[in-house]
């Protein structure tokens, strides 16, 4: 590394002969003109003449054939330390990259303004051209000397550079064709963690709405590859509430309360071969669910925060409390195997997930599980999210070891001895969802303090004092039946 | 064996040699077919052969590690199940076997009784062929149910009069009048919805969930199938083993069929002069000679074997205690009937699988039998339901009181449904109908599923679904769905594919069924 300077200076030296310099000269106008491309053809997201996107879409098509030279030309050169055929070979294979990368870019930029493209990834992705085509000039004036031995490393380094230049752009040019997740959508989920996902500005403040719920999905699945943050054919964005009011080059596309009037629709529901259907290219069309779902948003007013609009189901809201995550458990995983073996209880998984917490599961030694046995689990107790101590030999006692079991979500208690005395404790739950006193000695009384749980929505009381002597009276009937 | 056509001397066989091919080639195969080549490549096979061993235990090695640390926390298998947390722990499916008719039970036709004896349209049918039973009719004479319907609940979904008892949880169910399947006849059909396939060999939901989810009690067997007497008069069609069978995946997981008689399992009392020491001696040495075995052989059914054994050894205690109904409190009796008393009915069945709930066995499978009603349909419908109507009734409720229904899935099933227009003659009195798979109804309660709801939608004649069909594999993904299971990532390799209970045509979980 340190004798790279020093081989620069060499290289620099060496090339004072006038042929080089005006290659050199002649590389630094080229890379003038082109970084002056984005300037004189600004991409506005105004269309200019037909022939230009005719010729433009041929791009597509090209884009591969300095893509194949260019990964080709590294394998020719460390091919070439063997057979020098090669390496003479790998000369000429640069100079029609050179070539078919100039004539690229040229229909790129004929495509990109002929359509009138705009967005972010679309000035990426001609950027990217432009520095590779630079690169690939300092390449090719570079190469002679390298090849003649003059120099060493500079070749190298500026074709891996070439070589970087270009994946990175023709992925900027995928995501431009496929959509920007197309790439990473179906990775597996445990490399997924790796990527860190790119935040996007969204509509946090409608969240819930049937906008939000409904419409924008369809929008984010059909649409937003070519209207979105990315990619802005005709200066219409349809990621954002606002941006789809705004409308695009042509004005307006919703009318609120008039679907018939609305340029979206309109263009959604044209015949497939018109050459103004949406979505263009042979993307897959708009359902004719997904087009009546529109419909019907438009008609109500097409808000951004409705709740409920009529038309359009929404499916229930999961009305359950999120499960809150445990803690971490893995540096347990020795002591909760010896503890399994010992006392024949098991601490179950709930799923594959281990922040989804355990079960306590007694089922096995339940007569013989007593208070002091479940005492024994009280050190795992904040992971575990369910405790299935169903006819256990466990008594009021056990209270005060369950209120320490903060992660409860589920407590299974019927067949047991309890009387309820102490049910107080288990207050400090603030997830507990699920009680089971079916089959106990629990009364009427003993229940009041389960009042002020507001997340204790399943009460079960089945074959209790408290269940027959509320059987007349009307409240407990209520508190029954609010059970489900 | 027949010999190549040019081949005159078996002794000696033709060699390349002797083919019309150019003599160069010849020449060329005489100089490469050297004994030196020869030992040469064999060399290099074997080579690589050891080098596919070597790593591709390697491979398997790093795959068991995946998965160990679930598996260390449950004493299950190593797969990393289930993928989710899920809202049912246990399954209760109620299997009527032989194809309900869906339109004299749950999928109220009002329009049909306009139309009685009058032939249904050709469009409705379509091009579809039908069995054989049938399919020589003259005409197809449209058979309105002879029950009345009315609405229940306050959902106020409508609901036969056969169905006095199911009418009253009716809030409780997810209706599905959709549900759809390939097969017309009775195996096939039976086979798809149980295992996912119409040929024998596959595992049914039961084993899957068996084999995925593993045991939740040490003392009585995962998945346990409970077989309902038949009732002669009604036109049984047969259920065998098959259905509960663990296919490709080890016999631990098959289900167990308990006995619909007084003694559910033979011979569970050791014989007199055996006790339970000797009992278990005697277990031990066969055990030692059955690990022999399997040492030397390697076959898992070995494995199998030993896992049934003991599971057989801890069931001579875990089964009477199970089917002992004395401790059982009169609101039981009250609630699932004096059927209930009686073992083998179906009331009765229904009863153990609420104990089987408590007690920790993960799936349970009833098989009611003799819902085949080619014939007289009006004769055997009420006393169909009079069998199962309150037990499947008793059980959801029963379920719901104490507190289980929150995560326990109940199902109730049949293979297909019946046709509308009916089999043989059409009178006022009586009528017959034929198997009908384009459309049937089924039903769910509990973990995981969406109470008080009707699902998709049927045409007039309810022959053609117009909304919302779910087909058995459909059906089958939800099931794995409400206890936890991403049933495209449940596999099991066999025959050179990643088999899963929903292949191989792709199934979707059906959102709008789920809570």
């Amino acid at each position: 590394m340190i004798a790279a300077p020093q081989r620069l200076t060499v290289a620099v030296r060496t090339l004072r002969t006038g042929t080089r310099v005006r290659q050199w000269i002649f590389v630094f106008a080229v890379a003038a003109v082109l970084a002056l491309i984005p300037l004189l053809l600004p991409l506005n997201g105004k269309p200019h003449a037909d022939w230009l996107q005719f010729l433009g879409r041929f791009h597509p098509l090209i884009v591969h054939l300095p893509i194949g030279m260019l990964v080709l030309l590294p394998i020719l050169e460390i091919a070439g330390v063997t057979k020098p055929a090669l390496r003479e070979a790998a000369g000429f294979v640069l100079q029609i990259a050179v070539a078919a990368c100039v004539l690229t870019i040229i229909l790129g930029v004929m495509l990109a303004y002929g359509s009138g493209v705009t967005g972010s990834t679309v000035t990426r992705h001609m950027w990217g051209g432009i520095v590779l085509l630079i690169t690939l000039l300092i390449c090719l004036t570079v190469r002679p000397a390298w090849a003649a031995g003059e120099v060493h490393r500079v070749y190298p380094a500026v074709l891996a550079a070439a070589l970087l230049t270009l994946t990175w752009t023709a992925h900027q040019g995928g995501s431009l064709t496929f959509g920007s997740d197309y790439l990473l959508r179906y990775m597996p989920g445990p490399l997924k963690r790796f990527i860190p996902t790119a935040s996007s500005a969204s509509d946090a403040a409608y969240v819930g709405s049937v906008y939000m719920r409904t419409i924008h999905p369809i929008f984010d699945a059909k649409c937003v590859a070519c209207h979105g943050a990315s990619k802005e054919q005709a200066g219409l964005r349809l990621d954002l509430y606002e941006l789809l009011i705004k409308g695009g080059n042509d004005g307006a596309v919703v009318a609120p309360r008039n679907p018939e009037g609305s340029l979206l629709l309109q263009r959604v529901t044209l015949s497939p071969s018109d050459k103004h259907f949406m979505p263009a290219e042979g993307r897959t069309p708009l359902t004719p669910d997904e087009i009546s779902t529109i419909r019907a948003w438009i008609l109500a007013g097409a808000s951004p925060s409705a709740k409920s609009i009529a038309g359009i189901s929404l499916a229930a809201q999961n009305t359950d409390l999120p499960l809150e995550p445990v803690g971490d458990y893995s540096s347990f995983m020795s002591e909760i195997r010896q503890m399994q073996q010992s006392s024949g209880a098991k601490l179950v998984a709930v799923s594959a997930k281990p922040s989804d917490g355990l079960i306590l599961r007694t089922i096995d030694v339940a007569s013989s599980f007593d208070d002091a046995q479940l005492a024994r689990f009280q050190r795992f107790a904040p992971f575990i999210v369910e405790a299935e101590l169903a006819r256990t030999a466990i008594t009021d006692a056990s209270f005060d070891t369950l209120s320490k079991f903060t992660h409860l979500r589920a407590l299974h208690l019927e067949g047991t001895a309890i009387t309820g005395q102490g049910l107080a404790k288990l207050s400090s739950l603030s997830h507990l969802t699920y009680l089971n006193l079916s089959e106990t000695k629990v009364t009427t009384g003993a229940l009041a303090p389960l009042k002020s749980m507001p997340s204790l929505r399943h009460i079960y009381l089945f074959n209790t004092p408290a269940e027959k002597a509320s059987a007349d009276t009307k409240d407990t009937n209520a508190t029954l039946r609010s059970t489900q | 064996m027949k010999q190549h056509p040019r081949c005159t001397d078996c002794e000696n066989p033709i060699t390349p040699l002797d083919l019309p091919i150019p003599s160069t080639l010849k020449r060329e195969w005489a100089a490469i077919e050297t004994r030196r080549r020869f030992l040469g490549r064999s060399g290099k096979v074997l080579g690589w052969a050891a080098l596919a061993g070597l790593f591709g235990e390697i491979g398997l090695r790093s795959y068991a590690k995946a998965a160990d640390i679930t598996a260390a926390s449950s004493g299950q298998n190593n797969l990393g199940l289930p993928n989710f947390a899920p809202k049912a722990k246990r399954a209760i499916y109620l299997f009527m076997s032989g194809g309900p008719p869906q339109m004299d039970l749950f999928d109220y036709k009002p329009n049909l009784a306009a139309q009685f004896d009058k032939d249904m349209p050709d469009s409705v049918r379509g091009n579809q062929q039908l069995t054989g039973m049938t399919a020589g009719q003259a005409r197809f004479p449209i058979a309105p149910s002879h029950w009345p319907f009315a609405q229940h609940g306050e959902t106020g979904t409508w609901v036969s009069d056969l169905l006095p008892y199911t009418a009253r949880m009716i809030d409780d169910l997810t209706i599905i009048k959709t549900t759809h399947t390939d097969a017309i006849n009775h195996e096939p059909a039976i086979m798809l919805i149980n295992t996912g396939n119409m040929n024998a060999g596959k595992p049914c939901l039961g084993s899957w969930l068996a084999y995925g989810l593993g045991s939740m009690n040490d003392n009585l067997p995962t998945f346990i199938v409970l077989q309902t007497k038949t009732n002669p008069k009604e036109n049984n069609q047969p259920v065998s083993s098959r259905l509960w069978s663990s296919g490709f995946l080890s016999s631990e997981y098959a289900g167990v069929g308990l006995r619909s008689g007084a003694d559910p399992v033979l011979y569970l009392d050791d014989p007199p002069g055996v006790d339970r020491e000797v009992r278990r001696q005697m277990l031990d040495t066969v055990e030692k000679i059955n690990r022999q075995t399997l040492a030397e052989v390697g076959d898992p059914e070995t494995n199998a074997r030993i896992a049934q054994y003991e599971m057989a050894f801890r069931m001579q205690s875990s089964v009477p205690e199970l089917t002992d109904l004395s401790k059982e409190p009169q609101s039981t009796w009250d609630l699932y009937g004096p059927d209930a008393k009686q073992p083998g009915t179906f009331a009765y069945n229904c009863l153990l699988a609420r104990r089987m709930a408590e007690r920790g066995v993960r799936f349970t499978q009833i098989y009611k039998r003799g819902w085949d009603v080619h014939d007289n349909a009006v004769g055997m419908l009420p006393v169909l339901c009079q069998e199962t109507d309150r037990g499947a009734y008793a059980l959801v409720t029963d379920l719901k009181r104490r507190g289980l229904l929150d995560d326990t899935l109940v199902i109730w099933a049949g293979e297909f449904g019946r046709t509308v227009y009916s089999q043989g003659g059409l009178s006022h009195e009586n009528y017959g109908r034929d198997h009908h798979p384009r459309c049937f109804t089924t039903w769910m309660a509990g973990g995981g599923v969406r109470p008080g709801i009707t699902h998709g939608e049927t045409d007039d004649y309810s022959y053609n679904i117009i909304k919302d069909g779910v087909h058995v594999r459909d059906f089958n993904a939800t099931i794995l769905h409400c206890l936890g299971i991403d049933h495209n990532r449940f596999t099991y390799k066999f025959q050179g594919l990643d088999q899963k209970l929903t292949s191989p045509v792709t199934a979707y979980v059906v959102q709008g069924l789920l809570a």
